[in-house]
């Protein structure tokens, strides 16, 4: 799941503040399921965007803002799209980029995408992977140091945790620490001992 | 005759080891006299690298200009604000401008200094770091180029103390085995832990300078054991700062105590005070170190 967060409506404004005649695109996945997209989100937008002298032309919810097929994929769903003048995409910078490549318009977004994530036991995870395209998560037990540890250390922790917890944030759990339990939960300490070789960055 | 700092390492001379900070900003001559203090009390000095994440001037530059004024320099060098093509080229830099000694690191986020929104690189990490100054020393980069012209680095590493914790006692394991020549510590304030940490470490083979940083306060001493990883100031210590009359004499009294006690379990003392070095000579003195 890519994880999203609504930037404020007045921001939305500020970016909206020359349009007008607005068409909204939800996401029915990912943003849906973190309130940031899904049909309440788009319906209570329209309703902000319309309160606050903008006139919406309609909307649409498609599977997921990043899977689109062409444009009149979505004109099928509402052919209003055909009078908008601009594209208001609650979704992640995918969705946004999805619509961008079928609709020749001025494209917003109402969302900060922040990573790729997921939730487990009704509980958000967030920074779960960063997508590197050169996976060693096995060797970490299933948690990545890559992404978790905002250092992204590939040998073993910095000097900077305090009581496990991180030093960039000292709510946070230093993922070395959980590394190193969940090692010790599987009987595989000496992965531990590995050295690694930095990831390789070439464009993926 | 003993000359340079790698010859003092391989010999059987307790070293002492000191901390200076390049300014903030292009005039360099008040940290210069800061450092001038020193000559012939340290036998090298290391230059931090935008220590605590708060810009500064380079450690490479400040360190030419301590060399420039006959003082043998260890540049610290961190993994936060370079990616392995800029690591290389200032290493070969360095080199090239006579420095020997380097220090490596990972280097606080950026998120705890003075740029906090600056984007942190983290390319490498610093066990990977002494990996690839041990290619340059080989005489080829990291992606097996062959240099005109290799380096020859005495590179040290870093390491907490605390000899509970395996993770950091494990990833120091593997900087020696990437080839570190020393390792300078976290400060020392408890002897006992500090003697478990080198039996821990022992086998190791490689030389420990234990850190140093003179107290001040009792405030000091307590938000260390708060916020800093692996500072452990004994009750005892506390007790004799709350007590003290010039809290500045008793933390330089606690001190010299401890170095005493260091002389016989570590290779040196890496002594970091926070701001000048205008009583690192006295501490000295009092420890009975003669310096050179």
């Amino acid at each position: 799941m890519i994880i999203t967060s609504a930037k404020t409506f007045e921001e939305i404004l500020g970016l909206l503040k020359d349009e007008d005649n607005i068409f909204v695109i939800g996401c029915n996945v990912c943003a849906a399921k973190l309130k940031t997209g899904g049909e309440p989100e788009v319906l209570e937008m329209c309703r902000r965007l319309e309160e606050s002298g903008k006139h919406v032309v309609g909307w649409a919810l498609p599977t997921a803002a990043c899977s689109i097929r062409s444009f009149e994929s979505l004109a099928e769903k509402n052919e209003k799209i055909k009078e908008a003048r601009c594209i208001l995409v609650m979704g992640c910078g995918s969705g946004v980029s999805a619509v961008a490549s079928v609709v020749d318009l001025p494209i917003y977004g109402s969302n900060n995408t922040l990573s790729l994530g997921g939730s487990s036991g009704g509980k958000l995870l967030s920074n779960q992977c960063v997508m590197c395209g050169d996976c060693t998560i096995s060797e970490y037990g299933g948690l990545c140091p890559k992404s978790q540890c905002p250092k992204a250390l590939l040998n073993g922790p910095c000097g900077g945790s305090v009581d496990g917890m991180c030093e960039v944030n000292r709510e946070m759990n230093c993922v070395w620490t959980l590394i190193y339990e969940r090692l010790k939960r599987i009987n595989r300490l000496d992965l531990l001992y590995v050295i690694h070789a930095p990831k390789e960055h070439g464009f993926k | 005759m003993l000359f340079n700092f790698r010859e003092k390492l391989n010999s059987r001379k307790f070293l002492v080891t000191v901390e200076v900070s390049p300014p903030k900003g292009t005039m360099f001559s008040a940290p210069l006299e800061d450092a001038c203090q020193l000559k012939g009390v340290a036998d090298a000095l290391n230059v931090t690298d935008n220590q605590c994440s708060i810009m500064h001037m380079s450690s490479l530059a400040f360190s030419k200009l301590l060399l420039d004024q006959g003082h043998e320099p260890i540049m610290q060098l961190t993994c936060r604000d370079r990616n392995r093509i800029g690591l290389q080229s200032d290493l070969l830099g360095a080199y090239a401008l006579g420095i020997r000694n380097i220090c490596l690191m990972t280097g606080d986020h950026p998120a705890c200094g003075d740029h906090p929104g600056s984007k942190p690189v983290y390319d490498l990490d610093s066990v990977q770091l002494i990996e690839l100054v041990r290619k340059l020393d080989s005489g080829i980069d990291f992606a097996g180029k062959r240099l005109d012209g290799g380096t020859s680095f005495c590179a040290g590493a870093v390491s907490g103390i605390d000899p509970e914790n395996t993770l950091q006692l494990i990833k120091l394991e593997k900087k020696v085995r990437c080839g570190a020549d020393f390792i300078q510590t976290q400060a020392v304030y408890d002897v006992g832990m500090f003697e478990e940490f080198m039996e821990a470490v022992n086998h190791l083979e490689v030389p420990v300078i234990a850190g140093l940083i003179p107290l001040k306060s009792l405030s000091m001493a307590e938000y260390m054991n708060k916020n800093i990883s692996g500072i452990h100031v004994p009750e005892e210590i506390r007790l004799r700062m709350k007590d003290a009359s010039s809290p500045i004499e008793e933390g330089l009294s606690i001190a010299s105590d401890t170095i005493k006690e260091l002389t016989k379990l570590s290779r040196g003392v890496h002594i970091m005070p926070i701001g000048s070095h205008k009583n690192t000579p006295r501490l000295l003195s009092m420890a009975g170190i003669s310096g050179k």
